[in-house]
């Protein structure tokens, strides 16, 4: 069971990676982007284009697509941030539906549904605990994910800038009369968080199925990750993407449960919005 | 605008008229119909056969048809969806009055229609049959050996001529499928004496990350692992193992991963990827064995793989047997003629063809052995012969 918890932390880093970002994103912009991942797949699709057909080195193209992803997400928020302003949160996060299903489409119809000759930029094992293998890439996830909830939660809590952006996402009008420039702060988060998504999805991309629907669909564990800190919080978005890989590595350990594995983050989102309802009123709860 | 109209009703007249003479099972002078149903949209998705099935009728209708008469090809999209494909075949057989199918390759077609088929009394030549039903009906015999025998073939490549022990299997099953691998392990078994050190049948499609499975496989004590993968699950796998720096395990693998694009994606084969190519491989550019097939192929732009060999053979099969058919050609004289009809040899498959009267239709038993090492990113023969099941 260890071993496979240790297997599943890959999974683990990544998940808490894109849920810090969604988190993030509804704190912040009030959105939960259902294209988190799906701008990190295209960013990572067109880098993989760009060094097999283009021929440039593999570091060049998987920054121009790390960059091409964040534009991706930026160019979204900015739609958003300019016709949505003042809608609420469901019909903000509907929007990133059309585009995770666009992005979907678009990656088969520009470049086929054949698996793309990833390079990995990071490959092979780091260390070794009790005969299994932690692999470069878990390694690298896991600190990524933790480092960037520690930074976030500095710069939200320790300055200015996040003080303004705090006050954009409580607040979006009053913040606007106050004169914060709500427009350029919400179009930056959305650019952050898709470099954040990009970059981790092109580490990973390398070392797992990389298709374009299953890494679009990363976007389904982390969110059941993210809804562990009830889209608020860092640190159990970051906790909650750790444990989840860790237990669906633990699952497909023993034969009869693994089939339980792919049900893991349904099971999870349901599980936790039956706890986290568990004293609202009937009438209250409507 | 007026005139536009017009001429459209003109053409509809006129195609009505065209039609009006080939109902029923396309007796008479107007085309032959023949169909296909296949995987042209959906998750997994398999053009090249009916495509290279219609390149194959083309030249023949360029050459004079068969008879005098023009070969109509449809070649119609199940979507990968079960509905989708009972709507394809019925449109085929019921409302154009196909004489047979040729070059169908789908997911799940076989199953869905092959009752239907019987009913119809029609013949259908897969392409590549993938599901159990297309090699356990009396109505379907597709050109291409089949994952199941398949499998047989790389278990016998990796026990007997790698002479690799412990041998595992991980296995990804969809619908009704592993009873069929199931007996395709079980004849290994029989033939050699052995059995697998660990069978997984846990393990899913289209899963993201399965690093699980391969720590669970090398604990086991695995040195060869055999897998009926997709190519992209495929690749998750050999990265999962690189990964855990597992460099010394061979992958025994079908002719579901033999691809141009597949080899490009996999630096890191571990002590090597071996399988049986169905057809004799396509990656041997300068092979007389394929010449024809590739002349056509690239003439019409359509990519070199194994579904459009598959596709080609059943085309070529069909033809073959259509025209030695003396008489009216309609769909009952040609399921009588590929029931009857002899065993047609061609050097892309190691098995001659024959439809027969059989119950079932599962006879191409002969892989050709190929491998994909680590850091070569292409396809290799690993023999100079074909790999046959040994007859009991």
């Amino acid at each position: 069971m260890l071993q496979g918890a240790l297997a599943g932390l890959a999974a683990g880093g990544l998940y808490a990676v894109l849920a810090v970002c969604l988190t993030l994103m509804s704190r912040l912009v009030r959105v939960v982007n259902f294209a988190q991942s799906a701008t990190g797949m295209f960013g990572c699709y067109v880098a993989v284009w760009l060094s097999v057909d283009v021929g440039l080195p593999t570091w060049a193209a998987t920054v121009v697509g790390i960059v091409l992803g964040c534009g991706l997400s930026a160019l979204l928020g900015w739609i958003i941030s300019t016709w949505l302003a003042e809608a609420d949160i469901g019909t903000r996060s509907a929007v990133t539906v059309a585009v995770l299903l666009l992005l979907i489409s678009l990656s088969f119809i520009l470049f086929g549904n054949k698996p793309q000759p990833f390079h990995p930029i990071l490959d092979g094992p780091a260390f070794e605990v009790n005969g299994v293998v932690v692999s470069q890439v878990t390694v690298v996830t896991v600190v990524l994910s933790v480092v960037v909830a520690l930074g976030c939660r500095a710069l939200l809590s320790g300055t200015s800038f996040g003080l303004q952006l705090r006050a954009l996402s409580e607040r979006p009008t009053t913040a606007e009369l106050m004169g914060i420039p709500a427009k350029p702060l919400a179009v930056g988060v959305w650019a952050a968080t898709g470099l954040l998504s990009t970059l981790v999805i092109s580490i990973v991309a390398p070392s797992q199925s990389n298709d374009a629907t299953s890494l679009s669909m990363l976007v389904v564990p982390a969110a059941a990750a993210a809804l562990l800190g009830g889209f608020r919080r860092l640190d159990l978005a970051v906790v909650g993407g750790l444990v989840l890989g860790m237990a669906q590595g633990a699952l497909a350990q023993v034969d009869s449960l693994s089939v339980v594995r792919y049900f893991l983050p349904f099971l999870v989102v349901v599980g936790l919005l039956l706890w986290s309802q568990r004293k609202e009123v009937w009438d209250v709860a409507r | 605008m007026r005139s536009v109209a017009v001429a459209a009703a003109v053409t509809l007249v006129a195609a009505g008229c065209a039609d009006g003479g080939s109902s029923g099972s396309g007796g008479g002078s107007g085309p032959i119909v023949v169909g296909s149903v296949n995987a042209l949209s959906g998750a997994a998705t398999f053009p090249e056969s009916s495509a290279a099935a219609k390149a194959v009728f083309d030249a023949a209708n360029a050459s004079g048809g068969v008879g005098g008469r023009q070969i109509q090809y449809k070649a119609l999209d199940d979507k990968g969806d079960p509905a989708a494909a009972a709507a394809a075949a019925r449109e085929i057989v019921g409302a154009d009055g196909a004489v047979a199918l040729v070059g169908s390759s789908s997911l799940l077609e076989c199953e869905i229609n092959n009752k239907y088929y019987e009913q119809q009394k029609i013949l259908s030549i897969s392409g590549i049959g993938v599901d159990p039903a297309c090699f356990n009906s009396p109505n379907i015999s597709p050109a291409n050996v089949g994952p199941y025998h398949d499998m047989t073939l790389t278990l016998l490549y990796g026990s007997e001529t790698l002479k690799l022990d412990n041998i595992c299997a991980l296995l990804e099953i969809a619908g009704n499928t592993l009873p069929s691998y199931q007996a395709a392990i079980d004849e290994w078994t029989k033939i050699t004496g052995k059995k697998l050190t660990y069978m997984d049948a846990t393990v899913p499609y289209g899963g993201s990350d399965y690093t699980s499975y391969i720590v669970k496989a090398r604990q086991a004590g695995c040195k060869a692992i055999t897998v009926n993968p997709v190519e992209p699950d495929s690749i998750g796998q050999l990265k999962a193992a690189a990964a855990q720096g597992w460099n010394d395990v061979t992958w025994l693998l079908l002719t579901s991963v033999y691809s141009e694009n597949y080899a490009k994606a996999v630096s890191n084969a571990g002590a090597g990827i071996y399988v049986p190519a169905e057809f004799y491989p396509f990656t041997d550019a300068d092979a007389a064995q394929n010449k024809e097939w590739r002349e056509l192929m690239t003439k019409n732009n359509i990519p070199l793989t194994s579904f459009s060999q598959g596709g080609y053979l059943a085309a070529k099969y069909f033809l073959q047997v259509v025209k030695g058919i003396s008489g009216d050609i309609n769909r009952e004289s040609v399921t009588k003629a590929l029931q009857e009809m002899q065993p047609i040899s061609d050097p892309m498959v190691g098995t001659p063809y024959v439809f027969g009267k059989g119950k079932t239709h599962h006879d191409n038993t002969a892989g050709w052995p190929i491998k994909l090492m680590s850091g070569t990113n292409k396809w290799e023969l690993a023999e100079q012969d074909w790999l046959r099941i040994p007859k009991n």
